[in-house]
């Protein structure tokens, strides 16, 4: 009991704990002494410092340069224990947990050859290495082969190896990049090369319906996260065999795999061009997404309009490359990139091309409205109610007036606060987790809307404006440019709040010089109509044309083979007189 | 790239630093005025009378029916239009905004005076909007506004918008909105005019006479629809307030007076007629109506000859008419009755728009816009300049074509007599 009362009053020293600190990196401190040295102004020293600095970085960079070169130089050795010694070293064996090295030996002619295989755990399909890797090699190369083996190499290829890609490799690198991506590497005693057998078997979301952009009327298949689906599921609807997938790797360390899509005989060769530098030219270490891509890609970081385009849905992919364009498949990134893209690709869905053509505009129209509202809607609300409440109805500035008689806040704090409000349960709903969702509705429902109404907060005028703004927002059927209109619309709403309409139409000017202003692989994004371009560029204006009028590709891309169809598509309107050929055929 | 968001921004806040919202007004700091009166002053040049609009008591309803109940209502004794609302400014809490104004009115008094200067303030003024009907009241300005106490609906402007509107459907008043009085008033070939307006005196319909009807002027031995002026019809309950007829102008100053009737026969030869119902006195028993359903079938065409330097002036009408009821039941809808009965008609019309014109005659109103046509026989201005249409104007001669011609019988096709114990009895 007294100690007790005594552990609980008397002072008691706390318990050493061992405290983690992250210590500098040794360039880091001598850069920063450097600068203390520096400030203290002495001047003599300084000389032999900056020599002392830059000497050190050489160091230094000699020292990080050394082991990539040799990596990247040194060639497979012949013997074998050397190649385990290096290959353990390289993959930290045993430090690496799910790197798996199995040595074993190989029966060639009554004499054992000792080999190892080396792969990832989780990346690789077991059955395939047990199955037709181990066992043939193993246990069938006893089998009696009937003519005479010239050399162990082309034995082992040629009759122990039933792989479909086996790659032989004389250095390492070219193996660990296999063996990194989902390969196997097998390495064989006595032989100055390996062989890298491709087993990819890692766990993988299917094919599923995308999620950001879906469709009623149009093929409902998505990308996922794997490059070959995802060409694979372009080539699925281009079965062109012109359609080039050109494989590029971006980032040193993350090795994204890229695929490039482009039509041969279409695409213009200077824009496959412009794209294959620019993605051999990136140099980062990681590359996660193609979002990321897609910023490294982009002319200007600061342009409020996207300038490539994203998109989930293999159909729209394979339009567009069929139109010129070029696509980006970025390995682990369910969304393609495609490039050029204009402001009108950008306000399409693929709907409009797969419905009847005055069905389609209605869509079009209906979405063209949402856009202008979810743009212009809560600036041209403030600009009126505070500069022209002579536009109003009497009667609506009378129910305005009304409802606002109570609300303690000027109009643009009251629209300010209802606009973050909504932003704010938009974000959240992305986040919340799913079976919570549904509360977000009821609380963004019932207490920003009723409660906020109730409680004078607010007036009930302007919690329309701003629903009719989110609604408005959701039509844009890129996820690019919605968010892009999201930011431009506090800007209006600023505009509108300064200088009513005058602001609005500064505003409006502002934006539409920045608009025309950027460009997109070369094409402005404005294109069919801020440079006026040929009349016939098929299905990129506001109108489309009926299908058998897109006779030709978009002017702008300057395809290769400018015409899409025949003049004549329908052959069969008049078929008896012409019987079935048209003036191009002939 | 710095440059260019600095291109960007340098804009946004310059119009922010250079207008910063100066006129900004929130709606609710606004007070907006519906109605505007103009009355002589006893003391000094006007009485202004103001009717603002109270929105919470609009939008929840409570507007109609008592007196005032969706409105405020200030008076002020001032010397001009504008020094007024900043005399009213210093009492009335909120800004006053008479962008949403619907009517002025103007007592008959200061209308006789001139209400030119009035009329080119508003014009020039921003706020006032075009669209607002400019009216004359019988008595007083001041009496009329108050006596606006709208039943059908909460909002009084919507009743301004609604009343000065129904000369769409009646024919009695006409389209006297401010833009198309500025336009008549500086017009050198027409005279501008206004509605009439005026407050009811009847409080028990017994006590109703016919002493203010313009019926023994027509000859008529009691009055039809059209034979009053504002302010005068026999009614009882409900609103006071009433629009019939119009005021001429000349020169801005009223000259003269027109009942329903005449406003009725102006609109056809104007050309803003669009329908109505009008009683016809039956042609083989004249103590009977017969009831059709006018339409304008074509714009008037209107046609002025000199003639010994005197103007002839000729007007064609073309209408349509539906029969509405017969009273005498006489088979009028037969093939052979139907041009005794639109000979009737015609005679009819045109009989009182030859008394109407008449009457504009010695006004010197060329209401219905005859100087138009003559207008455009002169090639240069100086010419017509010299013509001195609207002196002229008194000299006239008029001719007038009424051409009318009934299309429908409504739902019945021919009249059947009602059967009684004593035969077939006529209704």
């Amino acid at each position: 009991m007294r100690n007790f009362l005594k552990s609980l009053l008397l002072f008691k020293e706390p318990n050493k704990a061992e405290k983690f600190i992250l210590k500098e990196n040794k360039q880091d401190t001598e850069t920063k002494t450097g600068a203390k040295d520096d400030s203290h102004g002495e001047s003599k020293n300084s000389e032999t410092f900056l020599n002392k600095i830059l000497g050190s970085k050489q160091d230094d960079k000699k020292k990080e340069e050394t082991p990539e070169e040799s990596k990247q130089e040194s060639k497979i050795d012949k013997k074998l224990s050397k190649n385990l010694a290096y290959m353990k070293k390289v993959y930290s064996i045993p430090v690496n947990g799910d790197i798996i090295l199995r040595e074993f030996d190989i029966m060639v002619k009554d004499r054992a050859i000792p080999a190892f295989i080396l792969f990832y755990d989780g990346m690789t399909d077991r059955e395939i290495i047990n199955n037709y890797i181990l066992t043939p090699l193993m246990l069938l190369s006893n089998l009696d082969i009937k003519d005479d083996p010239k050399s162990i190499i082309h034995y082992i290829k040629n009759h122990l190896l039933p792989q479909n890609q086996l790659k032989e490799a004389r250095k390492y690198v070219d193996v660990i990049d296999e063996i990194n991506f989902g390969g196997c590497g097998i390495f064989i005693d006595g032989l100055d090369r390996a062989f890298a057998a491709d087993v990819k078997g890692w766990e993988h979301r299917g094919v599923e319906r995308p999620n950001s952009e879906q469709v009623l009327r149009g093929p409902q298949e998505g990308f996922t996260e794997v490059i070959r689906i995802n060409t694979a599921l372009v080539r699925k609807i281009l079965k062109d065999e012109n359609l080039i997938v050109e494989d590029i790797i971006v980032g040193k360390r993350s090795k994204t795999p890229c695929s490039m899509l482009y039509i041969k005989d279409i695409t213009n060769k200077s824009l496959v061009e412009e794209m294959r530098r620019r993605l051999k030219n990136i140099k980062v270490d990681y590359m996660i997404d193609s979002g990321e891509l897609e910023q490294l890609l982009e002319e200007s970081s600061f342009s409020l309009i996207p300038q490539l385009m994203a998109t989930e849905r293999p159909d729209i992919v394979a339009a567009h490359i069929a139109d010129g364009k070029i696509g980006v498949v970025v390995h682990g990134s369910p969304f393609v990139l495609l490039a050029p893209v204009t402001l009108a690709d950008l306000l399409q869905s693929p709907e409009d091309a797969y419905v009847r053509l005055p069905y389609a505009h209605l869509l079009r129209f209906i979405r063209f409205l949402g856009i202008l509202l979810s743009l212009l809607l809560p600036g041209l609300f403030i600009a009126i109610t505070n500069f022209h409440q002579e536009m109003i109805p009497t009667d609506l500035v009378f129910a305005i007036e009304a409802s606002r008689e109570q609300v303690p806040f000027p109009s643009l704090i009251e629209l300010l606060l209802m606009e973050v409000m909504f932003e704010l349960i938009r974000e959240a709903g992305i986040r919340i987790p799913g079976p919570i969702g549904p509360t977000l509705g009821i609380i963004g429902a019932l207490i920003l809307g009723q409660a906020a109404v109730e409680a004078s907060i607010v007036s009930p005028i302007l919690i329309i404006i701003v629903a009719v703004t989110g609604i408005g927002s959701f039509a844009v059927p890129n996820f690019a440019l919605g968010l892009s209109f999201r930011v431009l619309r506090f800007g209006y709403i600023f505009l509108g709040a300064m200088a009513g309409f005058l602001g609005i139409t500064a505003g409006l000017f502002i934006q539409g010089i920045l608009f025309v202003n950027s460009k997109s692989f070369g094409v402005p994004i404005t294109v069919p109509t801020g440079p006026k371009t040929s009349a016939s560029a098929s299905s990129n204006k506001l109108i489309r044309l009926p299908i058998w009028k897109q006779e030709r590709r978009a002017d702008y891309l300057n395809t290769i083979n400018e015409n899409k169809q025949p003049k004549v598509s329908r052959k069969w309107i008049n078929y008896n007189q012409n019987e079935g050929k048209d003036e191009n055929e002939k | 790239m710095n440059r260019k968001i600095l291109f960007f921004i340098l804009p946004v806040f310059l119009t922010f630093f250079l207008t910063a919202c100066f006129d900004s007004k929130e709606v609710d700091e606004k007070a907006y005025v519906v109605a505007l009166g103009f009355d002589k002053g006893e003391n000094n040049f006007l009485k202004m009378t103001l009717q603002i609009a109270i929105p919470s008591k609009i939008a929840s309803g409570e507007g109609g029916g008592e007196p005032g109940a969706g409105t405020a209502i200030t008076t002020v004794e001032t010397p001009t239009l504008y020094a007024g609302l900043n005399m009213i400014n210093t009492y009335i809490s909120k800004e006053i905004d008479l962008s949403h104004c619907k009517v002025v009115v103007f007592s008959k008094e200061l209308a006789q005076e001139g209400i030119h200067k009035y009329i080119h303030a508003m014009v020039r003024g921003r706020e006032f909007r075009g669209s607002m009907y400019v009216a004359v009241a019988l008595e007083s300005a001041e009496e009329y506004i108050q006596n606006v106490t709208p039943t059908l609906e909460a909002n009084p402007a919507k009743y301004f918008e609604m009343n000065f509107n129904s000369y769409q459907y009646t024919g009695f008043t006409g389209d006297t909105k401010l833009t198309n009085f500025y336009l008549l008033e500086e017009c050198s070939c027409r005279q501008a005019y206004a509605t009439l307006v005026g407050v009811n005196k009847y409080e028990k319909s017994h006590e109703f006479d016919n002493n203010n009807s313009t019926y023994k002027e027509r000859g008529r031995d009691r009055p039809l629809e059209g034979d009053f002026y504002a302010g005068q019809i026999p009614k009882v309950y409900d609103i006071k307030a009433e629009v019939m007829g119009i005021a001429a102008f000349d020169g801005g100053k009223m000259v003269g007076q027109f009942d329903g009737q005449d406003a009725l026969y102006h609109s056809m030869l104007y050309g803003t007629y669009q329908s109505s119902h009008i009683s016809v006195p039956d042609p083989k028993q004249p103590e009977n109506f017969i009831l059709l359903d006018v339409k304008q079938s074509r714009k008037p065409s209107h046609h002025v000859e000199m003639v010994n330097n005197a103007p002839v002036n000729s007007a064609e009408i073309k209408l349509e008419a539906d029969i509405l009821s017969i009273q005498s039941g006489i088979n009028y809808e037969s093939k052979e009755n139907i041009p005794i009965l639109e000979k009737t008609a015609e005679d009819f019309l045109e009989k009182g728009i030859l008394k109407f014109l008449e009457k504009t005659r010695p006004m010197h109103a060329d209401l219905c816009g005859f100087g138009r046509d003559l207008k455009m026989k002169y090639l240069l201005w100086e010419d017509w300049g010299k013509v001195q249409w609207l002196k002229k104007y008194a000299q006239s001669k008029f001719n007038v074509k009424v051409e009318l011609k009934i299309r429908r019988p409504g739902l019945m096709v021919k009249t059947a007599p009602a059967k009684s114990s004593e035969g077939d009895v006529m209704d």
